[in-house]
Protein backbone atom coordinates (compact mmCIF):
# COMPACT_ATOMS: atom_id res chain seq x y z
CA UNK A 1 0.00 0.00 0.00
CA UNK A 2 1.48 3.30 -1.08
CA UNK A 3 0.17 6.79 -0.48
CA UNK A 4 1.27 10.00 -2.14
CA UNK A 5 0.31 13.39 -0.76
CA UNK A 6 0.01 16.53 -2.89
CA UNK A 7 -1.39 19.98 -2.44
CA UNK A 8 -3.30 20.85 -5.59
CA UNK A 9 -4.63 24.39 -5.49
CA UNK A 10 -6.60 24.59 -2.28
CA UNK A 11 -7.13 20.86 -2.09
CA UNK A 12 -5.24 18.31 -0.04
CA UNK A 13 -5.00 15.23 -2.24
CA UNK A 14 -3.92 11.76 -1.22
CA UNK A 15 -3.37 9.08 -3.85
CA UNK A 16 -3.82 5.50 -2.69
CA UNK A 17 -2.10 2.69 -4.56
CA UNK A 18 -2.44 -1.02 -3.92
CA UNK A 19 -4.38 -2.85 -1.21
CA UNK A 20 -5.55 -1.11 1.93
CA UNK A 21 -5.95 -4.26 4.03
CA UNK A 22 -5.56 -4.66 7.79
CA UNK A 23 -1.79 -5.14 7.54
CA UNK A 24 -1.42 -1.79 5.79
CA UNK A 25 -3.79 0.15 8.01
CA UNK A 26 -1.45 1.30 10.78
CA UNK A 27 1.09 2.77 8.38
CA UNK A 28 -1.62 4.33 6.21
CA UNK A 29 -3.16 5.91 9.29
CA UNK A 30 0.16 7.63 10.01
CA UNK A 31 0.42 8.82 6.43
CA UNK A 32 -3.10 10.22 6.47
CA UNK A 33 -2.42 12.44 9.49
CA UNK A 34 -1.38 15.28 7.17
CA UNK A 35 -4.96 15.39 5.84
CA UNK A 36 -6.31 16.27 9.26
CA UNK A 37 -4.83 19.79 8.90
CA UNK A 38 -7.61 20.62 6.49
CA UNK A 39 -8.91 23.91 7.86
CA UNK A 40 -9.78 26.01 4.83
CA UNK A 41 -9.15 23.12 2.45
CA UNK A 42 -11.08 20.29 0.90
CA UNK A 43 -9.67 16.78 0.89
CA UNK A 44 -9.57 14.47 -2.09
CA UNK A 45 -8.96 10.74 -1.64
CA UNK A 46 -7.89 9.50 -5.05
CA UNK A 47 -8.67 5.79 -5.22
CA UNK A 48 -7.90 5.24 -8.91
CA UNK A 49 -5.04 2.85 -8.07
CA UNK A 50 -6.67 1.41 -4.97
CA UNK A 51 -7.45 -2.24 -5.65
CA UNK A 52 -8.98 -3.32 -2.38
CA UNK A 53 -10.14 -1.94 0.95
CA UNK A 54 -11.20 -3.74 4.11
CA UNK A 55 -12.90 -2.44 7.24
CA UNK A 56 -9.72 -1.05 8.77
CA UNK A 57 -9.29 1.13 5.69
CA UNK A 58 -12.93 2.17 5.76
CA UNK A 59 -12.44 3.17 9.37
CA UNK A 60 -9.58 5.45 8.40
CA UNK A 61 -11.73 7.16 5.79
CA UNK A 62 -14.58 7.58 8.27
CA UNK A 63 -12.29 8.97 10.97
CA UNK A 64 -11.02 11.57 8.55
CA UNK A 65 -14.55 12.50 7.54
CA UNK A 66 -15.61 12.90 11.17
CA UNK A 67 -12.69 15.29 11.72
CA UNK A 68 -13.11 17.21 8.47
CA UNK A 69 -16.83 17.90 8.58
CA UNK A 70 -16.85 20.16 11.67
CA UNK A 71 -14.11 22.22 9.98
CA UNK A 72 -16.32 22.75 6.96
CA UNK A 73 -14.04 20.72 4.71
CA UNK A 74 -15.46 18.40 2.09
CA UNK A 75 -13.97 14.94 1.64
CA UNK A 76 -14.26 13.79 -1.97
CA UNK A 77 -13.49 10.33 -3.24
CA UNK A 78 -12.46 9.82 -6.84
CA UNK A 79 -11.62 6.92 -9.12
CA UNK A 80 -13.29 4.00 -7.33
CA UNK A 81 -13.41 0.72 -9.21
CA UNK A 82 -16.44 -1.61 -9.13
CA UNK A 83 -15.07 -3.69 -6.30
CA UNK A 84 -14.64 -0.64 -4.09
CA UNK A 85 -18.02 0.71 -5.11
CA UNK A 86 -19.61 -2.52 -3.91
CA UNK A 87 -17.88 -2.38 -0.56
CA UNK A 88 -18.99 1.21 -0.08
CA UNK A 89 -22.55 0.23 -0.99
CA UNK A 90 -22.55 -2.73 1.41
CA UNK A 91 -21.46 -0.57 4.32
CA UNK A 92 -23.59 2.48 3.56
CA UNK A 93 -20.45 4.51 2.94
CA UNK A 94 -21.84 5.64 -0.39
CA UNK A 95 -24.14 7.95 1.51
CA UNK A 96 -21.42 9.34 3.74
CA UNK A 97 -18.92 10.61 1.20
CA UNK A 98 -19.01 12.84 -1.85
CA UNK A 99 -17.75 11.43 -5.12
CA UNK A 100 -16.10 13.19 -8.02
CA UNK B 1 -24.52 -44.19 0.43
CA UNK B 2 -23.49 -42.15 -2.61
CA UNK B 3 -20.60 -39.81 -1.89
CA UNK B 4 -20.49 -36.38 -3.47
CA UNK B 5 -17.19 -35.23 -4.85
CA UNK B 6 -15.39 -32.77 -2.63
CA UNK B 7 -13.23 -30.75 -4.96
CA UNK B 8 -10.29 -28.95 -3.42
CA UNK B 9 -9.39 -29.02 0.20
CA UNK B 10 -6.69 -26.60 1.29
CA UNK B 11 -5.41 -25.38 4.62
CA UNK B 12 -3.19 -22.68 5.93
CA UNK B 13 -2.04 -21.81 9.44
CA UNK B 14 -1.40 -18.18 10.31
CA UNK B 15 -0.17 -16.51 13.46
CA UNK B 16 -2.47 -14.08 15.26
CA UNK B 17 -0.65 -11.15 13.72
CA UNK B 18 -2.29 -8.89 11.12
CA UNK B 19 1.02 -8.80 9.27
CA UNK B 20 -0.02 -12.26 8.01
CA UNK B 21 -3.04 -10.85 6.18
CA UNK B 22 -1.27 -10.74 2.78
CA UNK B 23 -0.48 -14.46 3.18
CA UNK B 24 -4.17 -15.06 3.73
CA UNK B 25 -4.93 -13.09 0.56
CA UNK B 26 -2.62 -15.35 -1.43
CA UNK B 27 -4.33 -18.42 0.01
CA UNK B 28 -7.80 -17.12 -0.87
CA UNK B 29 -6.65 -16.36 -4.40
CA UNK B 30 -5.35 -19.92 -4.82
CA UNK B 31 -8.56 -21.40 -3.47
CA UNK B 32 -10.70 -19.28 -5.78
CA UNK B 33 -8.61 -20.06 -8.84
CA UNK B 34 -8.88 -23.78 -8.20
CA UNK B 35 -12.60 -23.51 -7.60
CA UNK B 36 -13.10 -21.46 -10.77
CA UNK B 37 -14.50 -18.47 -8.91
CA UNK B 38 -14.64 -15.20 -10.84
CA UNK B 39 -12.59 -12.17 -9.87
CA UNK B 40 -15.45 -10.06 -8.49
CA UNK B 41 -16.62 -12.86 -6.20
CA UNK B 42 -13.04 -13.56 -5.20
CA UNK B 43 -12.56 -9.96 -4.07
CA UNK B 44 -15.69 -10.16 -1.93
CA UNK B 45 -14.66 -13.51 -0.44
CA UNK B 46 -11.20 -12.11 0.27
CA UNK B 47 -12.83 -9.27 2.17
CA UNK B 48 -15.19 -11.45 4.22
CA UNK B 49 -12.43 -13.90 5.07
CA UNK B 50 -9.99 -11.17 6.00
CA UNK B 51 -12.57 -9.60 8.30
CA UNK B 52 -13.30 -12.92 10.00
CA UNK B 53 -9.66 -13.89 10.40
CA UNK B 54 -8.63 -10.46 11.69
CA UNK B 55 -11.40 -10.63 14.32
CA UNK B 56 -9.84 -13.87 15.55
CA UNK B 57 -6.36 -12.38 15.46
CA UNK B 58 -7.52 -9.36 17.48
CA UNK B 59 -9.82 -10.97 20.02
CA UNK B 60 -9.49 -14.72 20.41
CA UNK B 61 -6.20 -14.90 22.27
CA UNK B 62 -5.35 -12.82 25.37
CA UNK B 63 -3.45 -9.62 24.54
CA UNK B 64 0.23 -10.27 24.04
CA UNK B 65 -0.25 -14.00 23.55
CA UNK B 66 0.77 -15.75 20.38
CA UNK B 67 -1.69 -18.18 18.88
CA UNK B 68 -2.44 -19.95 15.64
CA UNK B 69 -5.35 -19.36 13.32
CA UNK B 70 -6.17 -22.28 11.06
CA UNK B 71 -8.06 -21.63 7.82
CA UNK B 72 -9.50 -24.59 5.92
CA UNK B 73 -11.19 -24.28 2.55
CA UNK B 74 -13.30 -26.83 0.77
CA UNK B 75 -15.92 -26.99 -1.92
CA UNK B 76 -18.90 -29.18 -1.14
CA UNK B 77 -22.09 -29.45 -3.19
CA UNK B 78 -21.49 -26.21 -5.04
CA UNK B 79 -20.73 -24.33 -1.84
CA UNK B 80 -17.44 -22.92 -0.68
CA UNK B 81 -16.81 -23.56 3.01
CA UNK B 82 -14.18 -21.55 4.85
CA UNK B 83 -13.55 -22.89 8.35
CA UNK B 84 -11.58 -20.69 10.72
CA UNK B 85 -10.36 -22.41 13.88
CA UNK B 86 -8.49 -21.09 16.88
CA UNK B 87 -7.73 -22.32 20.40
CA UNK B 88 -8.38 -19.01 22.10
CA UNK B 89 -10.94 -17.97 24.67
CA UNK B 90 -14.61 -18.43 23.72
CA UNK B 91 -15.35 -15.73 21.18
CA UNK B 92 -18.48 -15.63 19.05
CA UNK B 93 -18.25 -12.87 16.43
CA UNK B 94 -21.82 -13.58 15.29
CA UNK B 95 -23.16 -12.42 18.63
CA UNK B 96 -22.58 -8.79 17.75
CA UNK B 97 -25.56 -6.64 16.85
CA UNK B 98 -25.72 -5.44 13.27
CA UNK B 99 -24.60 -1.94 12.35
CA UNK B 100 -26.98 0.72 11.13
CA UNK B 101 -25.68 1.72 7.72
CA UNK B 102 -28.20 4.53 7.40
CA UNK B 103 -26.69 6.73 10.10
CA UNK B 104 -24.90 9.96 9.24
CA UNK B 105 -21.13 10.31 9.47
CA UNK B 106 -21.36 11.91 12.88
CA UNK B 107 -23.55 9.11 14.22
CA UNK B 108 -21.70 6.16 12.68
CA UNK B 109 -19.60 4.05 14.98
CA UNK B 110 -16.09 3.27 13.92
CA UNK B 111 -16.52 -0.39 14.83
CA UNK B 112 -18.77 -3.24 13.72
CA UNK B 113 -18.07 -3.04 10.02
CA UNK B 114 -16.24 -6.34 9.87
CA UNK B 115 -19.04 -8.64 10.93
CA UNK B 116 -21.48 -6.62 8.84
CA UNK B 117 -19.40 -7.24 5.73
CA UNK B 118 -19.09 -10.95 6.55
CA UNK B 119 -22.85 -11.32 6.93
CA UNK B 120 -23.54 -9.31 3.77
CA UNK B 121 -21.10 -11.24 1.59
CA UNK B 122 -21.50 -14.81 2.84
CA UNK B 123 -24.66 -16.88 2.56
CA UNK B 124 -24.21 -18.43 5.97
CA UNK B 125 -22.07 -17.78 9.03
CA UNK B 126 -21.95 -20.44 11.76
CA UNK B 127 -20.10 -20.30 15.04
CA UNK B 128 -19.41 -23.32 17.23
CA UNK B 129 -17.34 -23.89 20.33
CA UNK B 130 -15.98 -27.44 20.26
CA UNK B 131 -13.30 -28.92 22.57
CA UNK B 132 -11.64 -25.63 23.58
CA UNK B 133 -11.73 -24.36 19.99
CA UNK B 134 -13.62 -21.56 18.34
CA UNK B 135 -14.83 -22.76 14.93
CA UNK B 136 -16.29 -20.21 12.55
CA UNK B 137 -17.67 -21.50 9.25
CA UNK B 138 -18.36 -19.15 6.36
CA UNK B 139 -20.38 -20.55 3.48
CA UNK B 140 -20.95 -19.15 0.02
CA UNK B 141 -22.77 -20.79 -2.87
CA UNK B 142 -20.51 -20.70 -5.89
CA UNK B 143 -22.15 -23.01 -8.44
Amino acid sequence: MKTTFKEEGKDLVMYFEGRLDTSAAAQTEREMQVLYNCDGHDVILDCTQLEYISSSGLRLFLSLLKAAKPKGSHVYITGMNDNLRQVFAMTGFTNLFEFK
Amino acid sequence: MEEKNNCIAKSITLSNNVADVPILAGFVEEVCEEAGINMATMMQLNLAIEEAVVNVMDYAYPAGTEGDVLVDAKVDNGQLHIIITDKGTPFDPTAKADVDTTLSAEERNIGGLGIHLIRTIMDDVIYERVDDRNILTLIKKIQ
